[in-house]
This record gives C-alpha cells, sequence and structure tokens, in this order.
C-alpha cells in the first residue's frame, strides 16, 4: 500500500496533479450534478415521506400516551367516585338498616303495650264478669240458703211464718254466713 | 510483539510483490476515471459514473418501493428503511443536535447511503476488470468504483464545503462565523488581551486554511482508500495463475466490505463534526 501509495506520488509529480487523477471539468461538473440529483430525489422521495411518518408515528405515541395518562387519571377519579358511592350508599344502608330496626322495635313495643292493654282490659273485664257472677251466686246462694233457713224454721217450729218473720229469718242467716 | 516483528517484514515483501506484479504484469487500475464512450457523444460520461447512476437507481428504487404504501406498522421495505433512517438520524443526532439533525440529516442519510451503495458495487467482480484493450494495450475499464474516481469524491466534498458555509452562516451568522475563527477563547485584559488578539488572528489565518485543506482531505481520504482497496484485490489477484486468481484475494474482499462501510461513515461523520464544531454556539442559543 504504501509501495502503491509513494508510486503514485512520484507519478502526480511527473505528470500535472489533476492529469495525474484524471479531475477534469466535464466529468467534475457531471459527478457533481449527479450527486445533488440523488440528493434532491432522496430528499424528497425518502427521507421526507419517511420522517413525516416516524414523526407522525412518534405524534401518535406521545399522544397514546397522554391519553393513557388521561385514561389512569380518569380511572383513578372514577376509582375513588365508585369508592365514596359505595361508602354512601353502605352509610345510607346502615341507617335504613337502623332506622328499620328502630322502627320495628318501637312497633314492636307499640303492639306489646297494645297486647298489654288488651290484655289487661280482659282481665278486668274478666275479673268485673267473675266478681259479678259471684255477686250473682252469692246473692242467689244468700236467697237459697234464706229460703231454707226459714223453711227449716217453719218445719222445725210447725208454724208458719209471716212475712215479717221471714224476713229477719233470712237477715240474721244471710249475716250469720257472711260473718 | 514477537509476532508483529515477524508479519511486518511479510507485509511488507507482499504489498512490494503486489506492486510489482501489477506494475510489470496485466492491467493495472489506472488512477483516472476513463470515458467508454470515447469519440461519442457521451463523452464525458465515465466508467466511475455509470456505477454512480446504477448505485444511485438502486438506492431511489428501494426508497421507493419503501414509501410506496407507507403505513403505521411497518412492513418489509419500509421496516427496513425506517430502522436504517432511524438508526442514522439517531446517530448524526448525537453529534450536531436535535435541531441541527432536522435541518440537514438529509444531506448526511443520502451521503452515506450513496457512498456504501457505490463502495459495495465497487466489489462485484466484473467492476474494473471488464473492459476494452486499445491497439496500444491500454486497457480501458466499462466500470469503475465510483469512489476511485477523485472527480465523485471532490464533487461530494465540495458540495458539502459550500452547504458548511451556507449552514454556519444561517445558524450562527456571519458576526459569530469570523469570531469562531479569529476571536480569542477566554478572558484576558492589558497587554496579554492585546497579545492574544494577534496569537489567535494568526491562529485564525492557520484554521481558514485548514477549513479550505477540508474538502481536499475528504476527497483524497476517500478515494485513497477505495482505489488502493481495488488495487489491492487486483494485485493479489495478479500474484496467482488466473485460474486461482480469486484465491488470494478473498479474505481482502471482507476487509474491503469493512473499508466500503467505515469509509462511508467516516466521510459523513467528519463532515457532521466539521458542522457542529462551527454551529455549537447557534445550537446552544437554539435550546
Amino acid at each position: 500500500m504504501i509501495l502503491i501509495l509513494a508510486e503514485t506520488g512520484t507519478e502526480a509529480a511527473k505528470q500535472g496533479f489533476f492529469e495525474t487523477f484524471g479531475v477534469n471539468w466535464p466529468f467534475f461538473i457531471a459527478q457533481l450534478i449527479n450527486f445533488v440529483v440523488v440528493l434532491f430525489v432522496l430528499k424528497k422521495f425518502a427521507f421526507t415521506p419517511i420522517q413525516g411518518i416516524l414523526e407522525e408515528r412518534r405524534n401518535r405515541i406521545a399522544q397514546g400516551e397522554a391519553k393513557l395518562v388521561e385514561i389512569e387519571q380518569q380511572l383513578a377519579d372514577s376509582e375513588k367516585e365508585k369508592a365514596a358511592l359505595l361508602e354512601k350508599a353502605n352509610a345510607d344502608a346502615q341507617r335504613l338498616i337502623a332506622e328499620a330496626r328502630d322502627s320495628a322495635q318501637a312497633l314492636g313495643d307499640k303492639k306489646a303495650q297494645e297486647a298489654t292493654a288488651q290484655a289487661q282490659t280482659i282481665l278486668s273485664k274478666a275479673q268485673e264478669a267473675a266478681r259479678a257472677e259471684r255477686a250473682a251466686m252469692s246473692a242467689e246462694l244468700k236467697q237459697e240458703f234464706g229460703r231454707l233457713v226459714v223453711a227449716t224454721t217453719s218445719k222445725v217450729t210447725g208454724k208458719t211464718l209471716d212475712d215479717a218473720d221471714q224476713q229477719r229469718i233470712n237477715s240474721e242467716a244471710v249475716a250469720s254466713v257472711e260473718a | 510483539m514477537t509476532f508483529f516483528s515477524r508479519l511486518f517484514p511479510l507485509l511488507v515483501a507482499l504489498f512490494a510483490s503486489i506492486s510489482s506484479a501489477s506494475a510489470a504484469g496485466g492491467h493495472q487500475l489506472p488512477l483516472y476515471a476513463e470515458s467508454p464512450f470515447e469519440g461519442t457523444f457521451f463523452s464525458w460520461v465515465s466508467n466511475s459514473m455509470i456505477m454512480v447512476w446504477l448505485a444511485a437507481a438502486l438506492i431511489i428504487l428501494f426508497c421507493r418501493a419503501a414509501t410506496k404504501k407507507l403505513s403505521l406498522v411497518p412492513q418489509g421495505a419500509q421496516n427496513f428503511a425506517e430502522w436504517l433512517i432511524e438508526s442514522l438520524y439517531d446517530f448524526f443526532g448525537n453529534i450536531l443536535g436535535e435541531h441541527l439533525v432536522k435541518r440537514t440529516f438529509w444531506f448526511f442519510g443520502a451521503t452515506f447511503m450513496l457512498i456504501l451503495t457505490v463502495n459495495y458495487l465497487g466489489l462485484i467482480p466484473g467492476v474494473g476488470t471488464l473492459g476494452t484493450t486499445d491497439s496500444h494495450g491500454h486497457f480501458k475499464g466499462l466500470l469503475r468504483g465510483g469512489n476511485a474516481d477523485l472527480n465523485m469524491t471532490a464533487a461530494m466534498a465540495i458540495t458539502f464545503f459550500a452547504l458548511w458555509i451556507f449552514w454556519s452562516f444561517s445558524e450562527i451568522g456571519a458576526k459569530n462565523f469570523f469570531a469562531h475563527i479569529f476571536a480569542p477563547k477566554g478572558k484576558f485584559s492589558g497587554v496579554m488581551k492585546v497579545g492574544m488578539v494577534v496569537i489567535f488572528f494568526l491562529v485564525g489565518i492557520l484554521e481558514i486554511v485548514s477549513i479550505f485543506i477540508r474538502p481536499v482531505a475528504l476527497s483524497f481520504r476517500l478515494f485513497g482508500n477505495i482505489y488502493g482497496g481495488e488495487q489491492t484485490l487486483e494485485g493479489l489477484m495478479a500474484l496467482v495463475p488466473q485460474s486461482i486468481a480469486f484465491l488470494p484475494a478473498l479474505p481482502f474482499y471482507f476487509m474491503e466490505l469493512l473499508v466500503g462501510l467505515v469509509q462511508a461513515l467516516v466521510f459523513t461523520l467528519l463532515c457532521a463534526v466539521f458542522l457542529a464544531l462551527m454551529c455549537d454556539h447557534g445550537d446552544e442559543e437554539h435550546h
């Protein structure tokens, strides 16, 4: 390689520089135009569209990322909202249960009171009825007892008792029974 | 160390024999491109130009196929084109910065793709070996590696030079452009300042010289590497009988594949670095 370059240098020194390397205007200008045309064509048909699509994809990814953040935020918000709603619903349910329990308790108490009152009324009525029945029975018994005493007295004494005697004997007999 | 001390004389001997074999026997790849149509209307078409056209046509056809039905979910050629362009965009973006790469990528991307394709097309058997020999025994190749022609590499370097001046002026302005070259770097006062102004003015003149040398260096670096590679392959083939001529050149083909890629990278990378060095201030302002 060194020797090739050395040979080249010697050759260049012997001839003119441009002649040695074949640099001439027609070739140079043609290559220059070639290069510029290639640059222009590649810029227009390769780099611009491909960079455009890369940029579009980059933007879409950025938008996607932004949307993802937004969605995550919305999800977090909705989670919070859901938790708050659940909490509220739970509190409402607890309150309703408590209210229902209180209401049931009150109703139960009321019904119990009513039942007690009814039972009391029934009891007092029964007592009243029993008392009346007892009094009636007692009166009837006294009347029967008096009649028996009068009858017995009349049979024992062999005399007919008048109304005053019957009344007196009857009263005494009843008094002695009551005593 | 011993290995290299043994290998070096062998390599020197090998290249010396290649050189002498190329010079003495067979045809030697000339330093310059020639027109296969000399004496006709198309005498301005050189054999290297045909290769550049072929490479350009291949790239354009591929790009048309890749961009024919662009979709957001890429497939086939579009997928490969997007991978290539995005990789190159990121690569040059790291050197140039976000603002500058957006503006200049079309140049660097296209130049890289063209140099790479031209380099690889130059390795196809027949390029540089198929041709005609005139009555004086002068061999004229029908095809020649595009970058083995100084006209092509100079055209690319000079196009970049013109664009470099345009981009630099439009990015940082004429004042900053010349300040970047001539103004003293750092803060000085008194006699020191006067001394530094003189020194940096002289450094600026050197910088101007180096700026004008850049396209020359870019042209010759690419041309020298590609021409040297082709010359090496031809020389190696001339070392052995024609029936097995491919054999010694075969390992060097793999090296040339690497060289083709490296040279495309070096050319575009250096262009990007030159631009970034000048537009550094401008880029900071944009940020």
